[in-house]
């Protein structure tokens, strides 16, 4: 609740930053100086996307996690990715000359728009309480874990409950920790602050050169303000987190699909493997992602390999943590039904995809995001963007699909809206935030604005 | 009239199978959400601005112990096990009959939650330190109460 505290957060996610700015640098480079400050966003999210898997990493084989192996871990990563940068010929661009950027009215009032919501979001970061369930009773209680202990201490990972969970969010948060100088529940929640402006600034830098701003904000803005998904963004969970590494990811894949550049698959890789050590949904919405992308890029297979190796690369950092808590006897996350217990469980499956379908379509939980999307995927295949429309439609469909198998194959969840019994509403969130990137580049498409 | 040929040209080109359809519902997808945006950012910041206010209008204890506040009863209690329970020691949580003001989060919540409050410290089956929620002190073996309210709420260390 200090300012301290407040510029050691300042302090980590800039270097966090920094570091995905170097990993950015070995990735593809930049030509100027403005582009990389566009790019900033991405910069970020990969930033945190990287250093994760690598804490994650660290606190499976013992090393003590502090603030130095922190910095020293971002050092490295840094030292490594500029290393490679300069090995494959990047150099930096030549010093900027100062000026004014050129945005149009439009720009800056959806620009300004953002920025006053940013800041009654912090506002209300500030000063707030822990008081969601999930947060008290294991995210932050891992992170006190790791921050007290400088490690995965075996006592409370296995007696709190989602013990299985991956441990990025509780690193992340130990991080945080670290920096501020306490465990400070109350500011740790603009942690979480920082990583929604970093996804927003991430979307909004990937779309600027490509799509026009009328059709870049709203349906970006739209799925922000959505009450469940602002509702969730200072929340010291996993949820938004993953939402963001998958958004972000299933945006580049949808750019990778229209440029075939191939740092944009690399980072999606990044982005990717963020997710999977951020929360178990993270594998299946991965999944989706590349399957649709195989779907969508079935008249080129040269593109295959590429995506099948991406999704080998985001799925390896996630194995030590595997590993850690099958040999530390910790609880299964597998479904409770089973392979073939599916079909025991038949019963189960009309109701819940309708109650997929109903959540991501309540007007009160996600506005017109879902028909929105919809729409705007029937539009660019209009336009004959078929690749395009068949990665985002089913990108859709299989994240539905997904999340009405996670509601059958835990017969034990009631088939409820009640998010305290049914985890539905914050899975199909997910699928809000992918909108959030997908359907203005699918609005461009259907427009014949969408530059490739 | 010039303007009125523009526009009917503008709309046949709108309805033109296939992209001007597809334009027609990029325009429609954007006007749509242009058109909930104008209600929903300054309500949305409305409603932040609501909430820091209200998160800034909290006690210092109330925001510490933010979920436990429907769960503890009492805040000394969480503050006095954390001043008395050392950082490296262990506790357990025992609850019993004898507790006046329980909420319906109180006896399944309160264990977890004095678990994340009070970390360091570590909870145990046998641990020394107890936080008695009404609990029946005598089953307790020697007790030595070193703090209690009137809600049936003790803490204190069983030899």
């Amino acid at each position: 609740m200090t300012v301290r505290a407040i510029l050691g957060l300042v302090v980590l996610n800039g270097f966090v930053l920094a570091v995905g700015g170097t990993v950015l640098f070995a990735v593809r480079g930049w030509r100027t100086w403005g582009e990389l400050a566009r790019l900033v966003g991405l910069a970020y999210l990969v930033g945190v996307g990287a250093c994760g898997c690598l804490w994650v990493a660290e606190l499976v084989v013992g090393v003590p996690f502090t603030a130095a192996t922190v910095v020293v871990t971002g050092l490295a990563l840094a030292a490594v990715a500029v290393g490679i940068g300069w090995r494959l010929g990047r150099r930096l661009p030549p010093r900027p000359r100062p000026a004014l950027p050129h945005w149009r009215l439009t720009t800056a009032l959806f620009a300004a728009s953002t920025v006053v919501l940013l800041e009654a979001l912090f506002r209300a970061g500030r000063l707030r309480a822990l008081f969601e369930y999930d947060a008290w009773a294991f995210w932050v209680p891992k992170a006190k874990a790791i921050y007290f202990f400088h490690g995965l201490d075996e006592h409370f990972f296995s007696t709190l409950p989602g013990p299985s969970y991956p441990p990025l969010p509780p690193a992340l948060e130990a991080a945080s920790f670290q920096f501020m100088g306490r465990a400070d529940e109350v500011t740790l929640h603009l942690q979480f602050w920082f990583l929604f402006a970093g996804f927003v600034a991430a979307v909004v830098g990937l779309l600027s050169r490509r799509v026009p701003p009328l059709l870049l904000w709203p349906p970006l803005l739209l799925a922000l303000v959505a009450p469940q998904a602002i509702g969730r963004v200072l929340q010291p969970q996993a949820d938004l987190l993953l939402d963001e590494f998958v958004g972000g990811a299933a945006l580049l894949v949808a750019l990778w699909i229209l440029d075939r550049e191939r740092w944009q698959l690399v980072s999606a890789t990044i982005l990717l493997a963020g997710a999977m050590v951020t929360k178990r949904e993270g594998f299946l919405l991965a999944a989706c992602l590349l399957v649709a992308a195989l779907a969508a890029t079935v008249r080129d297979r040269r593109s295959w390999p590429g995506l099948a190796i991406a999704g080998l690369l985001a799925f390896l950092p996630s194995v030590p943590w595997r590993i850690w808590f099958e040999t530390h006897g910790l609880s299964s996350d597998a479904p409770e039904a089973g392979g073939t217990g599916l079909f025991h469980h038949f019963d189960r499956a009309w109701p819940s995809l309708e109650l997929t379908l109903r959540v991501l379509f309540t007007y009160d939980l996600w506005l017109l995001v879902a028909p929105l999307a919809v729409l705007a995927v029937a539009a660019a295949f209009l336009a004959g963007r078929a690749a395009l429309a068949v990665y985002a439609g089913l990108v859709l469909v299989f994240g539905v699909a997904g999340f009405t198998w996670i509601t059958w194959s835990f017969p034990s969840l009631p088939i409820t809206e009640n998010p305290a019994l049914n985890p539905v509403i914050r899975s199909v969130g997910a699928l809000v935030i992918i909108s959030a990137g997908l359907v203005p580049l699918l609005l461009a498409s259907a427009w014949g604005r969408e530059q490739a | 009239m010039p303007a009125r040929g523009w526009m009917a040209a503008r709309l046949v080109e709108l309805l033109e199978w296939p992209h001007g359809l597809a334009r027609l519902a990029a325009a429609a997808c954007s006007v749509c959400a242009l058109a909930v945006l104008v209600y929903e950012v300054p309500h949305t910041v409305s409603t932040l601005g609501d909430e820091a206010g209200a998160n800034a209008a909290l006690s210092l204890a109330d925001r510490e112990i933010g979920g436990g506040n429907s769960i503890v009863i009492d805040q000394a209690a969480a503050y006095e096990s954390r001043a008395l329970i050392p950082a490296d020691a262990t506790f357990r949580v025992v609850i019993g009959p004898n507790l006046k003001g329980a909420t319906s989060l109180t006896v399944p919540a309160a264990s977890a939650w004095f678990s994340y409050f009070l970390m360091p410290r570590r909870q145990a089956g046998g641990a020394p330190w107890v936080i008695c929620y009404g609990c029946d002190t005598s089953k307790l073996g020697h007790y030595r109460e070193l703090w209690h309210d009137d809600n049936g709420i003790s803490i204190g260390m069983v030899a």
